[in-house]
């Protein structure tokens, strides 16, 4: 192949640049790399999900109910725009698992016995569904089957309406419904302690005195179908039932998970790359500017002999372009590697019958000419400084540069400034945007190393003091059915309670005006202590008779502000519909919550004494004889145990926080120590006269090195404290984009992540430093000075 | 090994403080203050050895102004630079003021350029980001008993100069401040490679009036190297360079004042 000449100079002249090459492609490398691996992740999550839907036939809207004849369902299966209908008993039962003393909760869904399922179709990854008329077998979930290390073969003891039952699991499954696998209103999964199970509808519907009827139900709409008016007219015909209301997979709490973690991805696949590029793009600046300063002679030269101005011009171009792909190569590589090993991170969380990554390809593509923008963007004004370059004015060396005082001496400050420090002032003061983009890179970085530190600071803040601030108590009971004083007492006189409090909650639909939300209404005991409410300022909130209290992110959603009116339409008895004030907003971390005086409540529900559950601390001594009999209560249905909630949001964001860290750490190092790299070898190629003569005036290897230190020095200095804001700044982002109605973070930066930070960032920067020293020592003095500037 | 160790604590502790070496310094009056023996320097580029000096023979006394001439290439600034540390002999002896300098580290290099030489190139090699006097104040924030960077400027004609950036100043103003730069540590010896190849005659008279006038009144071993025959009247000696060697050393009966040079 022929190399034309001026090819030949190129990589020439690249392969004597090719540290800073290099360090400018792993900088580009790192956003494209995000880029890439963000994109990727999108695609395999999105794409194994609309597979799994479409195979497995997710339906469109859910609704459940207390108790509705099977001919019910043909009704709503005749409403125009209905395609499918899945009615089936959806129960939850407590669990006695030898091995885990605190009751856990199994989520029983039937299976229709006379036909295959039409919608939600299991996925059955080992073993057989139940045989017809069996009423103990049952398929498990996977994740909790793992969890607790069951299969098929194994049985497992449940308390079905009350009667203590042994299940013998005949399968492992799974199902689209539960991609996201946790108790309605939980922010992570637990799963050793919830777990799906398919049941014969026979036997689910025979335990609860159901047969011939189901109390859940599930639409698949017509292609072109709305699916709001059939919901409006399925709630029509259900309203005698006890209907909660339907609602589509907006709301439906595993699909909302995984729309929320793929904006996530989404903000993140294009914040990252602008931030990670703008910085590349102005490495590439100062690499180039540099070397066409250097070579305005043979610029010159090129166009005495009757090169084009264009011709030169596409020529340095060209060593923007060669960045550009090595970077893109680096950055697929990198972007594959990282999104290989966060798919295995989304396993944790989201249960698919298979998740493969899948490399988008076509974002790479999307990466070599987003890449080349920025390059080309980063080189278009220093090209055209050698496009526009006239020969003869080239031939001529560059004037003396010319200097000033710094500001900070024309501000008389300068008595006692060092003859090198001043050069050092001077010379940041003459490139101020290079010494700005330098400044603008190692924030960058510290900024990465703040993010997850930060991160898993919010997280340890939110375990350690905000839930134990909020949530006082051991447990949750819940009963199965709400309950009259009666199981309140029952409650309070289990083996070791402390302190008991009721809870009365309700499910109803809150609106205001056109947005409305469907949740479950709390109601608590004045003075109530272990479910407390806090403000933002973490003061406890009273519970005014009359009026309302919710997380400040669900009246966001909602558009209402304190003082407003929200209507509130309880979904479940009589189904009364009245107005309530809101009267405070909660800062909450987890789901979206509304409060009423549980009096107030009781008295809008025209009802007595009646409970839900009660919030209860426990005599340590007591605890397992506590869960035995909680275990034998046919009617404590869930029972939440703070502390292994806590355990289980602690592993699972542990593990995939301890990824993070490791990424975005080798993120940060390659950006510091490239930076400061390129940085300082353009300062010791722009100054090695200067510094060649320190030496040659008698000043050490050490004290020339200082000089070059002192300038960078202080750009590092200056980045420091921006780097520590701007990381902030990104956390606060990540955080407001986390800040979902499923979940929601303080921020919290502690010292130790600033102090980390900061060390980290100094310490890639000496080592790179380190590297171009090396380079200060075999500067070869008398070269240097014998040529002309 | 023990011997080589001692040596170099004795020109260390020489170097920099035993001696500050004065015009008239007393502290070791018998020797020159460079003596070279067999001086030689062969540069090693690709395939071919490039011989620069081939064996000089040479001694420079204290207080004497010699004219190094020859024709390009024959190794005037190689030699230059190995007396003022820039550079280390293949092989031969070089000694200063009795001390070894052939064997010694970077270091010890550091500090005899520190103290004992100033150079001046053509190139006026200025920092350009520093002023005049911020130039000159360099040196005498490291040198051990430095003028004032005011004296300095004083003795090049520059009192009136002083806070101006290299790019605010001719071509000889440049090369006087360098010269300044120079002397303001008061060293033993002045090295000049070709310090007025860039100036135009008046220009270059000027500067090396400033060289003249700090031989003279401060006693410095200056060593000059120049393409220009005419300025052998100027030197108390007169050297030669031809293929690395010294062909001819001539004597002047008396020196002629810069102006009165025949250009
Ligand atoms: N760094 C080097 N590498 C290789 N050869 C060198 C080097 N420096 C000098 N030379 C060679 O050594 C010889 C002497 O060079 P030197 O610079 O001492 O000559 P000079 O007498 O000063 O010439 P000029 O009058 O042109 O400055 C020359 O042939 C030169 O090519
Ligand atoms: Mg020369």
């Amino acid at each position: 192949m022929l190399i034309l000449p001026l090819d030949r100079k190129l990589l020439r002249d690249l392969s004597h640049m090719k540290g800073q090459m290099v360090a400018v492609s792993l900088v580009m490398a790192c956003g494209l790399a995000m880029m890439i691996m963000t994109r990727s992740l999108i695609l395999t999550l999105e794409g194994t999900r609309d597979a799994y839907y479409e195979r497995n036939r997710m339906a469109d809207v859910f609704d459940s109910l207390k108790r509705a004849p099977m001919s019910m369902a043909e009704r709503v299966a005749a409403i125009p725009g209905v395609a499918a209908v899945e009615a089936r008993v959806v129960v939850d039962v407590t669990l006695d698992l030898p091995a885990v003393p605190e009751p856990a909760t199994g989520h029983i869904v039937s299976l229709p016995e006379d036909r295959p399922q039409v919608l939600n179709q299991l996925f059955l990854r080992s073993g057989r569904l139940p045989r017809v008329d069996q009423r103990r077998e049952a398929v498990v979930s996977e994740a909790f089957a793992n969890a607790n290390k069951l299969q098929a073969g194994d049985s497992i003891v449940a308390v079905l309406n009350g009667r203590r039952d042994t299940l013998f699991i005949t399968g492992i499954g799974l199902s689209p419904e539960f991609v996201f696998e946790a108790r309605a209103g939980e922010t992570l999964p637990d799963n050793k302690r919830f777990g799906v199970f398919w049941m014969n509808y026979r036997a689910v519907a025979t335990a609860y005195n159901l047969d011939g009827a189901f109390n859940d139900l599930c639409l698949d709409i017509s292609p072109g179908a709305e699916a709001a008016p059939v919901i409006a007219e399925m709630d029509r015909l259900l309203a005698n039932y006890g209907n909660i209301g339907g609602y589509t997979r907006r709301d439906h709490a595993s699909a909302q998970r995984l729309n929320d973690e793929l904006n996530v991805l989404r903000a993140l696949s294009v914040a990252y790359p602008i931030v990670f590029l703008s910085v590349a793009a102005f490495m590439v600046n100062a690499v180039l500017a540099r070397l066409i300063r250097l070579q305005r002679e043979q610029i010159a030269q090129m166009k005495a002999l009757g090169f084009s101005s264009w011709q030169v011009g596409l020529h340095y171009l060209k060593f923007g372009l060669v960045i550009v792909v090595i970077g893109t190569l680096i950055g697929a590589l990198g972007g594959r590697f990282m999104g290989g090993s966060l798919v295995h991170m989304y396993t944790m969380f989201f249960r698919f019958p298979s998740l493969v990554f899948h490399m988008d390809y076509s974002a790479m593509g999307l990466a070599l000419l987003v890449s080349a923008v920025a390059a080309s963007l980063g080189v278009a004004s220093v090209v055209w400084q050698a496009v526009k370059l006239p020969p003869a004015e080239a031939m001529r060396p560059e004037p003396p540069t010319d200097y000033k005082p710094s500001v900070l001496e024309r501000m008389g400050l300068a008595k006692h400034f060092t003859p090198t420090f001043r050069m050092a002032m001077r010379n940041i003061e003459r490139r101020p945007w290079q010494s700005l983009f330098t400044i603008a890179g190692l924030s960058l970085a510290t900024g990465l190393m703040v993010l997850p530190g930060a991160m898993s600071d919010s997280i340890d803040y939110l375990l350690t003091y905000q839930w134990n601030m909020a949530q006082r108590q051991d447990v949750v009971a819940f009963l199965t059915e709400p309950g009259s004083g009666s199981g309140f007492h029952d409650l309070q006189h289990l083996p070791g309670v402390i302190s008991a409090e009721p809870v009365r909650s309700v499910q109803a639909r809150l609106r205001n005006g056109p947005h409305s939300r469907r949740l479950s209404v709390t109601g608590m005991p004045p003075g109530a202590n272990l479910n407390r409410l806090l403000d933002g300022n973490g003061r406890q909130m009273d519970l005014p008779e009359g009026g309302i209290v919710m997380s400040a992110k669900l009246a966001e959603v909602l558009g209402a502000k304190l003082g407003d009116e929200v209507v509130v339409e309880v979904l479940e008895g009589e189904r009364p519909t009245r107005t309530a004030v809101i009267r405070g907003l909660i800062e909450d971390f987890a789901g979206i919550a509304a409060y009423m005086d549980l009096a107030t409540l009781r008295r809008f529900m025209r009802e007595g004494e009646t409970i839900n559950g009660a919030y209860m601390t426990i005599d340590a001594k007591y605890w397992d004889a506590f869960m035995r009999k909680v275990k034998d209560t046919p009617r404590a249905a869930i029972v939440l145990v703070k502390k292994d909630q806590l355990a289980a949001f602690r592993k699972t964001t542990g593990e995939s926080i301890g990824i993070i860290r490791t990424l975005y750490f080798v993120l940060a190092v390659i950006v510091a120590f490239g930076v400061v790299y390129n940085s300082a070898r353009i300062a010791l190629s722009e100054r090695s006269r200067d510094l060649a003569t320190l030496r040659v005036v008698g000043f050490s290897q050490k004290e020339v090195a200082s000089v070059l230190l002192g300038e960078l020095g202080m750009l590092v200095l200056a980045a420091l404290p921006m780097g520590l804001l701007f990381g902030r700044g990104i956390t606060t982002f990540i955080i407001t984009s986390l800040s979902t109605e499923t979940v929601r973070m303080p921020l919290v930066v502690s010292l130790f992540t600033y102090t980390t930070a900061v060390i980290v960032v100094l310490t890639a920067a000496a080592c790179s430093f380190w590297v171009v020293g090396r380079m200060l020592d075999k500067l070869d003095l008398v070269g240097v000075l014998k040529a002309r500037e | 090994m023990c011997r080589e160790g001692a040596l170099h604590t004795a020109i260390l502790r020489h170097v920099t403080d035993a001696l500050n070496p004065l015009p008239d310094s007393p502290a070791l009056p018998s020797h020159p203050v460079f003596t070279a023996r067999g001086l030689s320097k062969v540069y090693h580029t690709g395939e071919l050895d490039v011989v620069a000096l081939n064996g000089v023979d040479i001694e420079f006394n204290s207080g004497e102004l010699v004219v190094l001439l020859g024709p390009s290439g024959s190794g005037k600034s190689t030699l230059l630079n190995i007396l003022g540390g820039l550079d280390v002999p293949s092989s031969g002896q070089l000694s200063y003021r009795g001390w070894d300098l052939t064997n010694v580290d970077e270091h010890t290099l550091t500090l005899f350029r520190r103290n004992c030489v100033g150079f001046v190139f053509q190139f006026y090699n200025l920092i350009p980001s520093l002023t005049a006097r911020e130039n000159v104040a360099l040196i005498t924030s490291i040198a051990r008993d430095p003028m004032t960077p005011e004296e300095a400027l004083d003795m090049v004609n520059l009192g009136n100069r002083m806070d101006h950036f290299p790019s605010q100043l001719s071509g000889g103003e440049q090369q006087r401040v360098a010269i300044a730069r120079a002397i303001a540590k008061r060293p033993e010896v002045l090295l000049c490679d070709e310090p007025t190849g860039a100036l135009d005659i008046t220009t270059g008279i000027t500067v090396l009036e400033a060289v003249e006038r700090i031989n003279r009144e401060l006693g410095t071993l200056t060593v000059i190297i120049t393409h220009n025959a005419s300025m052998a009247q100027m030197a108390d000696r007169v050297l030669n360079l031809s293929d690395g060697q010294v062909v001819k050393s001539r004597r002047n009966e008396t020196r002629l004042p810069v102006r009165q040079l025949d250009w």
